[in-house]
């Protein structure tokens, strides 16, 4: 009884304490946790991968976010970058807000060192940062011509005169819009464009918006939606299972299953504890697994916090048992 | 070397902020105000560029399209509210704003009212779409104040309470994990950037 008073009382810096080691130990001592996906995911990755190897296809990231939320966000961005680029599917990268536009550039970059062959202009455009009173101007005026409503990409080159735009319009061939974002859910997409054009909008936001994002989800206005570090992890599962995969019979990726999904030998090639060797090329890179490895961390911390309640929770109680002893 | 030198750098900042975890002192103030500085110190540079010049400046002083001095000076009435004689002309930039969001509305009333209303209105095939039945009509109970929440009446609207209370307990989860994923992310930084890069 003592114990537990005594744990009533705690400072609150131990739990906070408690709490870092929860995180800082599963980190440097990775396991290999599975990763289980849903549905929301599963269909924005085959949304995705159906665009591979077509030229009247693309789809367009809007970074809505800053450096606060990388966390959560930004291994989303890395992952649904390197499905494209892994199964060659056209993208457009774009941000309204100023702090973002590095983010554009430190993801691409990030990326793209794994795939030299991979050139702006041929195989994605980075719009980069547009001032947010264009936010209306670009959304509905994409609707109608893309390379007259941006005009210029991040590196002031005029869209119409880039090799990715071949079989490009609008959004008859743009089918696509994510935003990831830490205070909102593709809205404004939605309102204008997806209302107007039909474009399939979907959004990478993080766990505070998902709760907000859901009726969109429900309604069928959001077509996939990844939800904080949780929706990065299996998006980064995803693109290693299918996308990264290669074999004689699939060479540069496989499509999605559920089969294989299911398939336990299969997923046991996936392994995120064992680190990678540059030169045999053998396991998973660490800046695929940000977010799964993340995702570790935040099974411990939630196992400590749900301790926490139970221990205040039994304090509580026991602590107003002996007040009603005392009064009787 | 710049990496190492940003990495610890940021590493500094990362530690300052996390210090008022212990208690409130000078070094985490000061990284507060250079976070919001440096946010306002990089987004004016990077507006000038991005929108004055490709907007303003280069339409008008190069390509003549002198039509545009219009909304720049609507837009420089935002600037005189700083003024008390003058500051009354302030109102119309923000009422052409205001208007310009107005004519939003009949799109946002449809993805926000009309298809959520629409997709409520399903046939009850699936113990889902009943919870989303019962759920809906007793929160919507619960919010009607011209009748007392007592006897049956009041037993019907404690059950959209519950309702409201699993729905922020959700949404309290999820704000949970939001969280502690931005302290991973920064944990993440500190251990492999910074520490694991350093050993490199």
């Amino acid at each position: 009884m003592e114990f537990i008073k005594k744990l009533q009382d705690l400072d609150r810096r131990w739990i906070y304490l408690i709490v870092a080691l929860a995180i800082v130990i599963p980190l440097l001592i990775p396991f290999n946790a599975p990763t289980y996906t849903t549905s929301p995911t599963e269909k924005l990755y085959q949304m995705i991968d159906s665009y591979s190897e077509r030229e009247d296809r693309a789809i367009l990231i809007c970074f809505a976010h800053d450096a606060s939320t990388m966390a959560e966000l930004y291994p989303m961005e890395v992952a649904i970058l390197r499905h494209c680029f892994e199964r060659d599917v056209k993208v457009f990268t774009l941000t309204f807000l100023p702090t973002a536009a590095p983010l554009i550039n430190y993801a691409i970059d990030m990326v793209k060192e794994e795939y030299p062959e991979i050139q702006s202009g041929t195989n994605y455009i980075n719009i980069g940062y547009k001032p947010g009173a264009l936010y209306l101007p670009i959304v509905v005026g994409m609707g109608d011509n893309i390379a007259e409503a941006v005009e210029t990409d991040a590196e002031g080159r005029k869209l119409e005169s880039l090799p990715m735009m071949k079989g490009l319009t609008n959004y008859n061939e743009l089918k696509l819009v994510i935003e990831t974002s830490g205070a909102s859910f593709a809205g404004g997409w939605i309102t204008y464009a997806r209302a107007r054009y039909g474009v399939n909008v979907a959004a990478g936001v993080t766990a505070v918006m998902a709760a907000d994002a859901y009726p969109y989800l429900q309604t069928g206005q959001l077509t996939g939606m990844l939800s904080g570090m949780k929706g990065a992890a299996e998006y980064e599962y995803l693109t290693d299972v299918f996308a990264a995969y290669s074999s004689d019979d699939y060479p540069n990726g496989r499509p999605f299953s559920k089969q294989v999904l299911k398939d336990k030998e299969e997923i046991s090639k996936i392994d995120i504890a064992k680190k990678y060797d540059p030169e045999t090329k053998t396991g998973i890179m660490y800046k695929w697994k940000t977010a799964r490895l993340g995702m570790n961390a935040q099974s411990v911390a939630h196992m400590m916090i749900f301790i926490f309640i139970l221990i205040g929770n039994i304090g509580f109680f026991i602590d107003r048992h002996q007040q009603n002893k005392e009064k009787k | 070397m710049f990496e190492i030198i940003s990495n610890l750098i940021a590493a500094f900042f990362t530690l300052a902020i996390f210090s008022f975890l212990y208690k409130d002192n000078p070094m985490y103030r000061l990284a507060e105000q250079l976070l919001v500085g440096i946010s306002v110190g990089y987004g004016i540079p990077l507006t000038w560029q991005n929108a004055f010049i490709p907007f303003v400046y280069q339409p008008i002083f190069i390509q003549h399209k002198w039509y545009l001095i219009i909304p720049c000076l609507f837009g420089l009435m935002y600037v005189v509210r700083f003024s008390r004689s003058l500051s009354w002309l302030a109102r119309y930039p923000i009422a052409i704003g205001m208007g310009m969001t107005g004519a939003g509305v009949v799109l946002s009333m449809n993805a926000g009212v009309l298809v959520q209303m629409r997709s409520a209105m399903q046939p009850i095939d699936n113990i889902n779409m009943l919870l989303i039945f019962i759920g809906t009509v007793t929160v919507l109970l619960y919010f009607y104040f011209s009748k007392a929440h007592t006897g049956f009446y009041g037993k019907i609207t404690k059950v959209g309470v519950w309702f409201m209370m699993i729905g922020f307990g959700a949404s309290f989860g999820n704000t949970v994990m939001a969280r502690i994923s931005l302290l991973i992310g920064r944990i993440q930084f500190l251990v492999y950037d910074v520490i694991m890069g350093f050993i490199k």
